[in-house]
């Protein structure tokens, strides 16, 4: 069977919306305080250090302002980080993720076997790990990769296996938990999520997984991912993620820094499938050295509210970052989302694609900034923003920021909105497609470029999913 | 609000200004309300990014800057004879029932705290107005500022199907020590079907901050043009926005601007989609030379309501220094699928092979930098239908690139 054929007999119900009765080892009282942060590290055995910057980040979580003053800043009155639950640790036998699936416990395989994960490993992947709920279940690698010194592990089993690596480059110079409320809060709870280190010029051929399952309620997922890619290395990281729909608010913050190297290349990747009762807030950031070059590829469908802006710093000359994002909003989502790229070095170029759709009431924005150092002369940036709009209930918003220090440059930008057109829906309907049919042949071709740029399993995922959006099945 | 104010800033000034203008009681009141309200109101707005303030209006220095009760300056009005143009003095004597119904009706005098301060201590001015199916052209107002800090409202009031183009230009005259404030406040009323073309050119000295706040609200098929020319000033904050109420209403803004030494331009284009059919066109082009800055913020905003909406906008920065800044926002809010709306904005400097064959041709670098400047504002000058102005902006170009 191939995986088109598997994901379209899937029934999306089955595949996102089941939860699983699923006993906790340890579940954390709701709320955030000092105590809390204490349980978590004593835990998973943290050394004092990691305890300290956890503290450290708990204070900053109080000193900083809510995101909430931004021009159209989504609404997150209904978000109480005192109602969320920081920390749930699965109850399953080996800590550090079991290399195989039909260990873990007969519920949690289940879950990943529905949402294909297992399968996707055999077929496309070079490895795959899997969170539930606040750590890692499962993690495996291929042996070839072991052998050439390429490390994926869980991030909770990094802190211990190597320290100075974690310490070094963990929440210090990428994403420091000053940088925002929710950056603060995610270096308080963190848990979770993977370590990647990819040797000198290693290249990584078949693109490495990590899925991110939430499934209690009320709960908050914190996972980060910290991926250092040596010189002339070569990865492409993906992570999923999705939870079933309670009535209670679900939060994910996670972390991500990305180290890309000289001439190193990095892709990272993600499918976005949060149930929408969920408050999405992340921060991602990859610092890129001299050649290196990060591209981000974000597919955001799912959450009630999204605030992402993945975020390339290209520190080094000839660095290159290349975005590209879609984001659909359906009814009651407000997907706030986009990209910044910080051009700190000559001859740097970045790309921005983004495309967003909103239907049913939904409210996409994209929200980008590109900064334009002085003296990063020869440097070049072309953004690209368009949106399509269903229906007059939906809102479609573009906030792009250029600041630009140097004259030596090539800024464009552009944005179009519109609405999805009568004439090209009747055309399809002449040939005998329906009106449904119609709109997802155009939507199809409306996100192509995009979807031409993933790897084939993603691809058809995104595709899938933006099906179900369109058909009104999910959430 | 932190500002602090000085001690002229007060009651009996205000009350001062209105009596020497033989103000209405409810002229009086408007200003005595803006001055109670100055404590609660903020600065206009500006763009903020992580760690960075596009422009810094909360650190001026408002003390140092204003006199009201030394306010002077010359000014000309001239206006064709069937339409009737009046000093701000004379409007209040002959036609306060035309004043009573608009004052503030385009802008609300609370907007921020410098709409405030200028409804508060405003002196001068001028008030436009066409009568009915009256086409008028060249009503030109001069100002040049002689105090430190000036105060000047226009407004301009258009019967139905009238048309008018009205040209304003500021600048400064003598010498007066330290920073110097002007604060233009421009409230266009066009009637249904009227036409209005608004052009201003601003060559205040580089000693003064600048505020500007222009808006026009459209009546059905109402159309209003903008032409706004930022040469002076030391930091300039403006705004022009047109709010499409009417059905099938239009907007066009043309900006234009040339920043040399420590200039710092903030400027901001808006238009507010609100009635069916209507169509809105912004453009801005500008230079930025040495250090000076150019903010930008585009916004084209289209309400739920605002069926079968065009918009479009572009905005290109050149630079001709490493050292200057041009920072640029054009922001889409679309509330309305029934909408075509695209922006664009470009920065970069003088195409290098351009450069190359015209130096290759003989020319001096200059020259050929110049030229290329020059031909870089070509689109903008052809926007503009008046050729008066369009040769005062190409010559007070020229006159920059050439003096240096």
């Amino acid at each position: 069977m191939s995986s088109e054929e598997q994901l379209k007999e899937t029934n999306t119900e089955e595949r996102f919306e089941f939860r699983t009765e699923q006993k906790a080892a340890l579940v954390a009282e709701k709320g955030l305080n000092e105590e809390t942060i204490r349980l978590i590290s004593e835990d998973k055995g943290e050394p004092e250090w990691m305890l300290k910057r956890r503290l450290r980040a708990l204070e900053l979580f109080h000193e900083l302002p809510m995101p909430d003053d931004w021009p159209g800043a989504p609404d997150l009155s209904e978000l109480d980080v005192n109602e969320i639950v920081p920390y749930i640790r699965p109850d399953v036998d080996v800590r550090a993720g079991v290399d195989d699936w039909n260990e873990l416990p007969e519920d949690i395989k289940d879950t990943f076997d529905k949402l294909g994960i297992p399968e996707a490993e055999k077929r496309a992947l070079s490895g795959a790990g899997a969170q539930f709920e606040s750590e890692i279940v499962y993690q495996n690698m291929k042996q070839q990769w072991e052998e050439k010194g390429v490390i994926f592990m869980n991030m909770d089993q990094a802190v211990r296996d190597h320290p100075d690596l974690v310490r070094e480059y963990f929440m210090t110079t990428c994403v420091p938990p000053s940088d925002n409320k929710f950056a603060a809060l995610h270096g308080a709870v963190w848990s979770g999520g993977s370590f990647v280190y990819v040797p000198e010029g290693v290249t990584v051929d078949m693109p490495i997984q990590a899925y991110f399952r939430m499934n209690s309620e009320g709960m908050g997922q914190f996972e980060h991912t910290l991926i250092i890619a040596e010189p002339g290395s070569e990865i492409h990281y993906i992570e999923g993620c999705s939870a079933p729909k309670y009535s209670k608010i679900n939060l994910h913050s996670g972390g991500v820094e990305v180290f890309v190297k000289e001439d190193a290349h990095v892709q990272y990747s993600t499918v976005q499938n949060w149930s929408r009762n969920t408050f999405n807030l992340n921060t991602k950031r990859a610092i890129v050295e001299k050649n290196g070059r990060m591209e981000w590829v974000s597919g955001s469908m799912g959450s009630k509210a999204t605030m992402l802006y993945p975020c390339s710093i290209l520190k080094g000359r000839g660095a290159s970052d290349n975005h590209i994002t879609i984001a659909f909003a359906g009814k009651g989502q407000d997907i706030d989302t986009g990209a910044k790229v910080y051009h700190n070095a000559p001859e740097t170029k970045s790309t921005i694609e983004s495309k967003s759709i909103s239907k049913d009431g939904g409210r996409t924005n994209y929200r980008g900034l590109v900064h334009i150092a002085d003296g990063a002369y020869d440097s070049s940036t072309a953004v690209e923003c368009d949106a399509l709009m269903f229906d007059n209930e939906s809102t479609s918003d573009t906030m792009p920021y250029m600041e630009i220090n140097e004259s030596r440059v090539d800024v464009a930008h552009e944005a179009t909105v519109g609405k999805i057109g009568d004439e090209d829906i009747f055309y399809l309907q002449s040939r005998g497609l329906d009106d449904d049919d119609a709109k997802q042949m155009i939507v199809s071709g409306f996100i192509e470029p995009i979807t031409e740029e993933l790897p084939i399993e993603y691809a058809v995922e995104l595709n899938r999913l933006i099906e179900l959006e369109m058909e009104g099945s999910l959430g | 609000m932190t500002t602090q104010l000085h001690a002229a800033i007060d009651e009996p000034t205000v009350r001062a200004i209105s009596e020497s203008l033989d103000e209405p009681a409810w002229l009086l009141e408007t200003r005595l309300e803006a001055l109670d309200a100055l404590e609660s109101l903020d600065m206009p707005n500006v763009i903020r990014t992580p760690g960075r303030t596009w422009t810094n209006l909360t650190d001026l220095d408002f003390e140092a800057m204003i006199e009201p009760e030394t306010a002077q300056e010359e000014k000309d009005q001239v206006g064709p004879d069937d339409i009737e143009v009046y000093s701000y003095a004379d409007a209040v004597r002959e036609r306060p029932e035309l004043l009573e119904e608009y004052f503030g009706s385009v802008i609300d005098p609370h907007e921020n705290f410098l709409t405030a301060l200028s409804t508060a201590l405003f002196t001068t001015g001028t008030v436009v107005f066409v009568p009915d199916g009256v086409a008028a052209q060249d009503v030109t107002i001069r100002t040049r500022m002689q105090s430190r800090s000036l105060f000047n409202y226009t407004l301009v009031v258009t019967g139905e199907s009238a048309e008018v183009t009205i040209l304003e230009r500021q600048s400064s005259a003598g010498a007066v020590e330290g920073s110097r404030y002007y604060s233009g406040i421009v409230e266009i009323a066009p009637g249904e079907n009227a036409n209005v073309e608004y052009g201003s050119l601003q060559q205040l000295d580089q000693a003064t901050y600048n505020y500007t706040l222009k808006r026009s609200r459209n009546r059905p098929y109402a159309r209003t043009t903008f032409i706004d020319g930022n040469l002076g000033s030391r930091l300039t904050k403006t705004e022009v926005g047109v709010e499409l109420e009417g059905d099938a209403s239009e907007a066009k803004i043309i900006g234009a601007f040339f920043g040399t030494d420590d200039q710092h331009f903030d400027l901001d284009s808006k238009v507010w989609h609100r009635g069916a059919h209507t169509n809105a066109d912004l453009v801005m082009r500008g230079v930025v030379d040495d250090v000076a800055r150019a903010v930008y913020e585009g916004v084209q905003d289209v309400g739920r309501d605002a069926w079968d909406t065009n918009s479009y906008q572009r905005e290109n920065t050149l630079m001709l220094s490493d050292t200057a800044e041009a920072d640029a926002s054009p922001k889409l809010i679309i509330n309305n699928h029934d909408t075509e709306a695209s922006h664009s904005a470009t920065v970069g400097q003088v195409d290098a092979e351009d450069l190359f064959y015209m130096t290759s041709r003989g020319m001096s670098d200059r020259t050929a930098r110049n030229m290329l400047v020059e031909g870089f504002f070509v689109p903008i000058l052809e926007e503009i239908t008046v050729d008066e102005f369009r040769d005062d902006l190409n010559a007070r170009i020229a006159e920059r690139l050439w003096a240096n």
